[in-house]
């Protein structure tokens, strides 16, 4: 039953004192040099969490795998996480031993890119057909990079390129860049390509080190992206700081998405070398929504980068995570059907999440989305084994198009 | 384990040594009572400090506050004084375990495991009371400022959180930074 909304308390020691009281007073909060980190670091230097009695410390990772780590550890509390990481350390796939976690909240919907090098686009790889022709035709395959083996930018690009009829695990060579690094590798052509979140692909178009061949919202118009991750032990120790901390990322969410104001003082705050190290330049256009992609096109995109959108960002989705795990089947990181539904639902912490976005007068949206994808598939979460078997590109493992390879 | 132990009985009966020697204990370094037990610590790094002293008095536990209050360690007092008022007051002054009637070779480990678990309890304790004061003087200032700024913008309480929140972002900052500018102005203004 949704509490009633109730404004944030001025007495901080009503609530520090009261039976809600966060079990930890100060949280350390893992992130990454992306733009859609806005939220954590607005609300940790905002001073969102104050009126819940809760500090958050934010520590910056070089690479997902330090992140994983160091979630793995306990070192951090809680981190901004990518739905193939999080997935893959609930499996034991990210290189440590299988631990249960949560996705305490959705962060944050679209604004991740696809980008080729100005090379490519040089010798006429200027769109996706002719990406195809030059990697059926060209003798060195090319490098395409993404930032985590099992993780949501893999998962982008394979999706991408297999729909274009290039496998990805056969037809192109893949490596892990972390996604800061990725302009510099992009300059000094070990890779052809990469697929990250913002401001990186924006930077490799200002320093004209290539373009932007496709957004991920064309992939899939508010498609999951970044959440709020930490291990179940986490959360069932520290309920309440769990909720607390959901709760002051949602209101530092509603902000950024209130006005342009606020998302503009956000990018000046963002370029800070303590956060991005990057120019506001870089990041405040694709931030509003003004896309420019280097290969003579301009936009304004109405599926920009959001973090609240009332709640629709924000609900850890069933049918989201799900469609991770379809993915994981589908490139043979599963080598069995896993338990869909079970799995989501004790990663995807909805019940948390609905107490605290129903205490701020959030509508919390039922458990399991529909979405229709670029190439017209629809997906509702409700017969995943059918979906991961669906795809003409695969890699599943004792499937006859493998054996025939 | 690394060992600081002082003695600081009367004749130098170095008992308590004798105790950790046959129980296995290796002791760093052993002194009478030092006018500067803080700058030993600093120098030393010992884990944990033992002190035997028949009768503890003003000169000792003013040690063990500084060592206590400067770079907190373990210290465990053995003493023949059984005076409950001189027991609260080492107590209070940051001792960890008060240990009386005699010293035995094989209580030594589960006197100093307990005063090592109790050390631990206690800074973690203190630590995150530290935490949440600092906390809560921060908000009051943040409150505080809030306030000032509703008052010269006459604007609600949202929108002079949003102003604040602004300049601190344009300008890099975090929230208390900026509260703490309008605090200074509002101070130079009414002088």
């Amino acid at each position: 039953m949704p509490r009633q909304y109730q404004p944030p308390r001025n007495n901080a020691l009503d609530w520090v004192g009261g039976s809600d009281a966060p079990e930890k007073s100060s949280l350390n909060i893992g992130f990454m040099a992306l733009t859609d980190s806005a939220s954590l670091i607005v609300a940790a230097t905002q001073e969102f969490a104050q009126p819940y009695g809760l500090r958050l410390n934010l520590r910056r990772q070089a690479s997902w795998t330090a992140l994983s780590e160091r979630l793995h550890s306990g070192e951090l509390d809680a981190a901004q996480g990518l739905y193939g990481l999080i997935y893959a350390m609930q499996l034991g796939l990210a290189g440590l031993p299988a631990k249960p976690m949560a996705v305490l909240m959705g962060l944050a919907q679209n604004g991740q890119s696809i980008t080729l090098s100005s090379r490519l686009q040089l010798a006429g790889v200027t769109d996706s057909e002719a990406l195809l022709q030059h990697v059926r035709q060209a003798g060195a395959p090319l490098t395409l990079a993404h930032t985590f083996p099992t993780g949501t930018h893999a998962m982008w690009l394979y999706y991408w390129l297999a729909s274009l009829g290039i496998h990805p695990l056969r037809d192109i060579d893949t490596a892990v860049v972390p996604p800061a690094q990725m302009v510099a590798h992009l300059r000094a052509g070990r890779i052809d390509g990469f697929c990250a979140g913002e401001p990186w692909g924006a930077q490799a178009v200002q320093q004209q080190q290539g373009f932007t061949l496709c957004t991920s919202q064309q992939l899939w118009p508010d498609h999951p992206e970044k959440v709020l991750a930490c291990t179940r032990e986490f959360v069932e120790t520290c309920p309440n700081a769990a909720r607390a901390l959901v709760m002051a990322v949602l209101e530092a969410s509603r902000f950024l998405d209130a006005n342009e104001e606020n998302r503009r003082a956000a990018a000046n705050l963002l370029s800070a070398d303590e956060y991005l190290a990057a120019p506001a330049e870089d990041i405040l256009p694709r931030f509003l929504g003004a896309y420019t992609d280097g290969n003579g096109h301009a936009w304004r995109d109405n599926h920009r980068l959001r973090f609240c959108a009332e709640g629709a960002v924000n609900m850890p989705y069933l049918s989201d995570g799900m469609w991770f795990l379809t993915q994981f089947r589908r490139w043979g990181l599963l080598r069995e059907e896993p338990d869909y539904g079970g799995l989501t639902s004790a990663v995807q912490q909805t019940a948390l999440y609905a107490e605290a976005a129903s205490q701020l007068g959030l509508t919390v949206p039922p458990a399991m989305r529909s979405s229709t994808l670029f190439d017209g598939t629809h997906w509702d979460g409700s017969d995943p084994a059918a979906y991961a078997r669906s795809f003409a590109l695969h890699a599943l493992t004792g499937s006859r198009s493998l054996a025939s390879c | 384990m690394r060992i600081l132990l002082i003695d600081d009985t009367a004749q130098k009966l170095g008992r308590l040594k004798a105790a950790l020697v046959a129980a296995g204990f290796e002791v760093i370094e052993e002194s009478g009572l030092v006018i500067d037990l803080p700058k030993r610590v600093e120098a030393l790094c010992p884990d944990v400090i033992l002190i035997d002293s028949e009768s503890p008095g003003r000169d000792v536990l003013a040690q063990v506050v500084l060592v206590s209050r400067d770079q907190p360690r373990p210290i465990v007092l053995f003493t023949d004084e059984q005076d409950p008022g001189v027991m609260r007051q080492a107590i209070k002054s940051g001792v960890s375990a008060y240990i009386v009637a005699g010293i035995q070779s094989e209580r030594l480990q589960p006197i100093l495991d307990v005063a090592m678990a109790r050390f631990e309890s206690d800074q973690a304790l203190r630590a995150q009371l530290h935490e949440r004061e600092a906390q809560l003087a921060e908000r009051k200032r943040i409150e505080l400022a809030k306030g000032l700024l509703m008052k010269m913008k006459s604007c609600n309480e949202e929108e002079a959180y949003t102003l604040m929140r602004r300049q601190a972002m344009s300008r890099q900052q975090k929230l208390i930074q900026v509260a703490e500018q309008i605090i200074a102005m509002q101070d130079m203004l009414n002088n």
